[in-house]
């Protein structure tokens, strides 16, 4: 009953007896040339969509159940009974202008120069999760339970070893191949990377050659996906939400410091306690946060290097701006104060372009309701939409700290504040004018993910979560009418807030690029979308 | 239960989503620390490593030893390699060599070596000490299996022989199917027994009675490669038998004609699709038969030779005009000249199908009309030629030939004499002893249940909460049963619910013997793994009742291992169709199976009726009886999904497969949808005049017709069958499944 003979377990090579002629099919049986990639072929006319591919897959690559590399999605058109219903079977596209590898700030994704296979390296990822926005497919996911992304690498090394890729292996039907493609050739006509129920090839250059159903019935020329009623919200990355939300609080803060000519001491503390706190509440963003420092490496080519490489800078320059601040203090009488104008603005200008850069990095094709000009304006208005406020705020503490530090006999600049109303209402209003174009244009968008996140953020789990959104940014310019006391405070809280749920709305709203998948399916953990 | 979370640790890993793997990791302190810091501590699990036969593979899935064994899911009968590591599977693939299946597999049989380990095993004996309210507590094999013959016995004693009704499944092995006959026809002396195999193949069992004489499908999975027409009638295959398509499409020049309802995924596959009206398919038939008959496209020489009854076939199916069977079927009369032309002129003809057919009233007569189209053109016991009932379970067929449900073991009739005469002889029992008739068959015996005639239940592998149709009669049936014994491989089953006893048996994987698949091919099954705790093979259990029923000497002299069971078989069918006398275990194994009764059947044209002549019936087309209505205006269609196997017992343990399809859906034509102001994925609830299904996922899709609406039978949540018709077909008594008139409305909550 047991076995240990060698020939049980093989494939469906030569030398486990298959006709050459499938194997030739089945994988290239000559070795790539200059200029050479390999690629899938997926043929669904031959799919029956049993999903083997699926379950060999995550077999091969020991992952969770719920993180699948390769995905079968289905497609429907036409009219009972000349109706038609067909399967997508999809891994990594292994793009030629590859969005993932563009956009990682760790280069953890490499084109194989063999091979022309979009290889992504566990060990050099830092689970930021970047590639997960930028590839138009949702191709690579992020793995909880090792803190990074994994992608289909179209087993490479089986391939190496003259076996055909698992997926391959186990489709009953063989309409799983690896084919040989000229790379150049393919640039300039990739029209048989088309389908239904894909995003549009050409932003990537997707090298997987679908054979489709001849179009000649309607049904099969109305092929759509079958998936867009039931879109699950996107994952809300709280500490990003924080993050963003107070790095730009702090640039707007130091903005706001800087124009009233107010860059003291205790005041450029506080901001820089407050910008301590966000970097720090954003590494928890990623899935091994010790490796963070490792995300500056990418700044030619990654808005994520390069916002963090301009917020590290912008750290750097509000810490050195408070050194020199304080410098009057200590014993040595070398006083650095000269320093501490240019050096804050040195600071808002690196703020500025991080905050720029902070923009850019959801300035991607593959989320569209993110690839809006409203992204930055928003990132800029939300800036001073708390800024402002904050810069009230800080006016008591900023004084109470000073009067102390005076009764211990430190000389200190005497910090000035004001409120700003005005400012801050215009600030508001520009803000949340921002957001109804916003809503507005996703509305009526022609782009499906557009209106799809329209629908999301109308839909019952967010819509309140807009309204009150908006209600806070109002209260926000209300409070600060109001002849109270703490007003100022709580118009800063009522900013904050209106900001940090915008943002969560932001993130939870995004409707990706993907491949059209099944009807009935696990929506995962971030749940149901509101129709 | 803590015995099987520890040894269970690495395949539950292996069988889990990345929220439950962290869960499962219970990391130490520093292992937290680090982990949070955002070192790779979980790099090692994911490494890969080089298998020497598969070759580069995820480190988790390279096992030092591999075992040959037959997939236990679907009865396409799949050869399959089973990976141990250091005894524990880990891996599935399909055997390169296995004639049936060349090494590929579904995705549930590419998943089921994690089912072995999966957490939902049943791990001891448990048992009710205080009625159906009470909790079931862990018992001793002992005292669970003394509650067991003392409770039957008191039952049988004050109520008589047959007030024990024994409903068993398609899921053991051949050898615990005859042993288990044995055990229930001489041991507790009740002929009220019956396996779930008649919700699934009776119809196929009794249609190849009433033409050939005996059950045993003539073809073979050979012939749908060779055919020129492959027609498939209600047959589903790329949903629930996958790995058969490969034969389909691949010879250029044949052609496949499918005949559904619905656009199936198979319907998708063919090169034409008859979407008839449901339960029209016997006008179809009898309508390609008017046809062939007028064209003369039958085989005369072969109907004078090998068939009776042509005479009066002939003059019935002349009112099956085309004209008449385009009404009934809602085709055109085009397209049934054409299909009629192409299945008639064809060289060879094959006509699978499967549940469309037999989950019928009428299940048993339109396998006989399916037969006449067969006989008519001479296709049959020849090259890609046959009438070929594609089976649900793994081992249905075992069920049919060794058992004594359908008939007496080696396919002898209850009702012959001669029959009964030889087995008592081989068994050495006095004939008296074994029934001259059938028992109650299924429903029968959960009918008179009801009546209170039969007061206990032994429920063995199979889940009638759910599988069963008008689930509110078999509540009551349940409610009313003195005494019900439940043995399972999986704690808990939906059916547990109303045991007094549960026996925990060991499953697929842990057992060694023989499946038989549709195409008579016994296979060989081997143990790779021990069962969990306290659980054990079902023919130990079977050998430890029939110790205390005092009757183990005399029914299973010498026994102890399948092996012996195995030997007594092959002498009781020795001679008879289903000869399993001319192979050993080993030879099934070395041979990827052997089929018995060689390639096909009725090569001779030979059949095993009286005057060795097959009979051509005349079978009418009657409507379907719940047909809509103002209040009830849709038409119900029941069935499966390809990541689903049955009521889930066993896919809803891998994680893979659960959550691929993890919820029920109904299927329900825009037309009508639009009409109901009903939208995609709404939560609708569909009534029948039995009950009600609440809170189903709503799927508005062309592929089901207007007034027509389809759900999958496989989950308990939606558990389609509180709806479905307790209706029985009256030969076969398999369930009208397929039709019954509901209405469809959105799920309020108040």
């Amino acid at each position: 009953m047991d076995t240990d003979s060698a020939e049980l377990v093989r494939l469906t090579l030569l030398e486990g007896g298959a006709s050459p002629q499938l194997v030739a099919s089945l994988i290239p049986s000559r070795p790539l040339e200059e200029g050479e990639q390999y690629r899938f072929h997926f043929d669904m006319t031959k799919c029956i969509g049993c999903r083997s591919c699926e379950v060999a897959c995550n077999e091969q690559n020991g992952n969770p159940a719920d993180i699948k590399w390769r995905r079968v999605g289905e497609l429907e058109g036409g009219v009972y009974p000349h109706v038609s219903r067909t399967y997508l079977s999809m891994g990594c596209n292994h793009c030629i202008s590859a969005d993932c590898l563009k956009g990682c700030p760790v280069d953890a994704y490499t084109k194989d120069p063999i091979t022309g296979i979009v290889m992504h390296s566990a060990d050099a990822c830092i689970g930021c999760q970047y590639c997960v926005w930028n590839c138009p497919y949702s191709v690579p996911q992020f793995n909880p339970e090792r803190g990074v992304v994994g992608k289909c690498d179209m087993c490479r090394e089986r391939l190496l070893d003259n076996r055909e890729p698992a997926c391959v292996n186990a489709c009953p039907e063989n309409a799983i191949q690896i084919e040989i493609v000229n790379k150049i050739a393919w640039t300039e006509d990739y029209s048989l990377a088309e389908s239904p129920g894909m995003p549009a090839a050409g932003q990537t250059i997707s090298t997987t050659r679908i054979t489709l159903p001849q179009s000649s019935t309607a049904a099969t020329a109305w092929l759509d996906r079958v998936d867009t009623g039931s879109i699950a919200l996107e994952h809300a990355h709280p500490s990003l939400v924080v993050m963003t939300t107070a790095m730009q609080a702090s640039f707007g803060l130091l903005c706001g410091l800087a124009l009233v000519r107010n860059v003291d001491a205790v005041s450029l503390l506080l901001l820089l306690l407050v910008t301590a706190a966000a970097l720090n509440v954003s590494v928890f963003h990623l899935g091994r946060p010790a490796y963070a420092w490792r995300a500056l490496k990418m700044w030619r080519r990654s808005w994520l290097s390069r916002e963090v490489l301009c917020f590290t800078l912008f750290f750097g320059f509000v810490a050195a701006a408070t050194l020199c601040a304080w410098t009057p203090l200590f014993p040595w009488h070398l006083s650095m104060q000269r320093l501490v104008s240019p050096l804050a603005w040195a600071a808002i200008a690196s703020g500025a372009a991080g905050t720029y850069a902070s923009a850019s990095i959801y300035l991607v094709k593959a989320r569209p309701s993110w690839n809006m000009v409203h992204t930055p304006l928003d990132f800029f208005l939300s800036s001073a939409l708390v800024g402002i406020p904050l810069l009230s705020v800080l006016a008591r503490p900023a004084l109470i700290i000073t009067e102390l530090l005076r009764r211990h006999g430190l000389e200190v600049a005497r910090p000035h504040f004001t409120l700003y109303p005005r400012l801050l209402a215009i600030t508001a209003c520009l803000w949340i004018v921002n957001q109804l174009v916003r809503v507005a244009r996703l509305r009526v968008s022609a782009i499906f993910e557009h209106r799809a996140s329209f629908h999301h953020l109308r839909g019952e789990q967010l819509w309140w979560c807009v309204a009150l959104s908006w209600i806070c940014a109002l209260q926000a310019i209300l409070f600060l009418f109001a002849p109270l006391h703490w007003m100022a405070l709580l118009s800063l809280l009522a900013a904050t807030a209106a900001v940090l749920l915008n943002r969560y709305l932001f993130f939870v709203s995004v409707v990706p690029l993907s491949m059209g998948l099944t009807f009935i399916r696990d929506r995962g953990t971030h749940g149901r979308a509101a129709a | 239960m803590s015995f099987i979370a520890k040894k269970n640790a690495a395949t539950q890993r292996a069988n889990a989503t990345s929220e439950e793997r962290i869960a499962l990791a219970r990391p130490t302190l520093l292992q937290r620390l680090t982990r949070w810091l955002g070192l790779d501590n979980k790099s090692s699990l994911y490494r890969y490593a080089h298998d020497p036969r598969f070759g580069y593979i995820s480190e988790s899935r390279v096992a030092d030893k591999w075992t040959k064994t037959t997939c236990g899911y679907c009865s396409v009968g799949c050869g399959m390699l089973i990976g141990t590591k250091e005894g524990r599977p880990v891996a599935a693939r399909g055997n390169p060599d296995h004639p049936v299946n060349l090494g590929k597999l579904c995705p549930k049989g590419l998943s089921e070596h994690l089912i072995v380990e999966a957490p939902g095993r049943a791990t001891q004996p448990m048992l009710r000490r205080n009625g159906r309210r009470s909790p079931l507590e862990p018992v001793s094999w002992d005292e669970a299996l003394d509650v067991m013959v003392n409770r039957i016995g008191y039952i049988q004693q004050r109520y008589g022989r047959e007030s024990l009704g024994v409903i068993s499944t398609g899921q053991l092995l051949t050898e615990e199917f005859y042993t288990l006959g044995k055990l229930v026809q001489l041991g507790f002396r009740t002929s009220n027994y019956d396996g779930n195999t008649t919700l699934c193949m009776a119809s196929a069992v009794s249609g190849y009675k009433l033409s050939f004489g005996s059950d045993g499908p003539p073809g073979a999975y050979a012939d749908m490669d060779t055919a020129d027409v492959v027609l498939l009638i209600g047959a589903n295959i790329a949903d629930n038998h996958p790995i058969l398509c490969n034969r389909l499409r691949k010879r250029p020049g044949q052609l496949l004609i499918v005949v559904d309802p619905r656009v199936t995924k198979t319907a998708m596959m063919a090169d034409m699709h008859l979407p008839v009206k449901p339960r029209s398919d016997i006008a179809l038939i009898n309508g390609i038969a008017h046809i062939l008959l007028r064209d003369g496209l039958i085989d005369r020489n072969y109907l004078e030779q090998h068939a009776e009854g042509l005479d009066a076939f002939i003059s019935f199916v002349a009112d099956y005009t085309p004209e008449v069977v385009s009404e009934t079927a809602g085709l055109s009369v085009a397209v049934l000249e054409s299909v009629a032309g192409l299945y008639g002129h064809a060289k060879s003809a094959f006509i699978g199908w499967t549940m469309g057919v037999n989950h019928s009233t009428q299940g048993a007569m339109t396998v006989a009309a399916i037969n006449n189209l067969s006989l008519l053109t001479g296709n049959i016991g020849r090259p890609g030629s046959s009438p070929f009932s594609i089976t649900g379970q793994c081992n249905a067929m075992g069920s049919r030939e060794a058992s004594f449900t359908s008939s007496l073991p080696g396919y002898r009739k209850f009702e012959s004499a001669e029959d009964r005469e030889e087995l008592a002889q081989l068994w050495n029992v006095n004939a008296s002893e074994l029934p001259a008739k059938r028992g109650f068959a299924y429903p029968d015996i959960i009918e008179a249940s009801v009546r209170g005639e039969v007061k206990a239940l032994w429920i063995i592998a199979t889940n009638p909460v759910v599988s069963f149709p008008n689930h509110n009669l078999l509540k009551q049936a349940f409610d009313t049963a003195d005494f019900i014994v439940v043995q399972d491989g999986f704690y808990p089953t939906p059916t547990m619910e109303y045991a007094d006893l549960v026996l925990p048996a060991a499953i697929w994987g842990e057992k060694e013997g023989t499946y038989t698949n549709s195409e008579r091919r016994v296979s060989k099954v081997n143990a790779f793994a021990v069962p969990p705790a306290e659980a054990r093979s079902d023919f130990d259990i079977f050998l430890a009742i029939a110790e205390r029923l005092g009757v183990r000497d005399r029914i299973y002299p010498g026994w102890s291992s399948t092996q012996d069971a195995w030997l007594e078989w092959q002498r009781v069918s020795a001679g008879r169709m289903c000869d399993y006398s001319s192979f050993t275990w080993q030879q099934v194994e070395d041979e990827g199976g052997i089929q018995w009764g060689g390639e096909r059947l009725y090569r001779d044209g030979i059949f095993p009726r009286a005057n060795g002549r097959a009979l051509l019936h005349c079978v009418p087309c009657v409507p379907f009886a719940e047909q809509p209505d103002a209040e009830f205006d849709f038409i119900l269609n029941t069935g499966r999904t390809v990541e689903h196997w049955h009521t889930r017992t066993k896919t809803g343990q891998v994680k893979l497969l659960d959550a691929m399809v993890p919820n029920a859906w109904l299927e329900m034509n825009p037309v009508d949808a639009e009409r109901l102001s009903l939208r995609q994925h709404d939560r609708i609830t569909v009534t029948s005049r039995r009950a009600s299904v609440p809170d189903v996922e709503l799927r508005i899709t062309g592929i089901v017709a207007p007034g027509q609406v389809f759900m999958p039978f496989h989950f308990a949540e939606h558990n389609s069958n509180l709806v479905t018709l307790g209706d029985f077909d009256p030969i076969s008594r398999e369930p009208n499944y397929k039709q019954c008139a509901v209405r469809v409305e959105r799920t309020s909550w108040n």
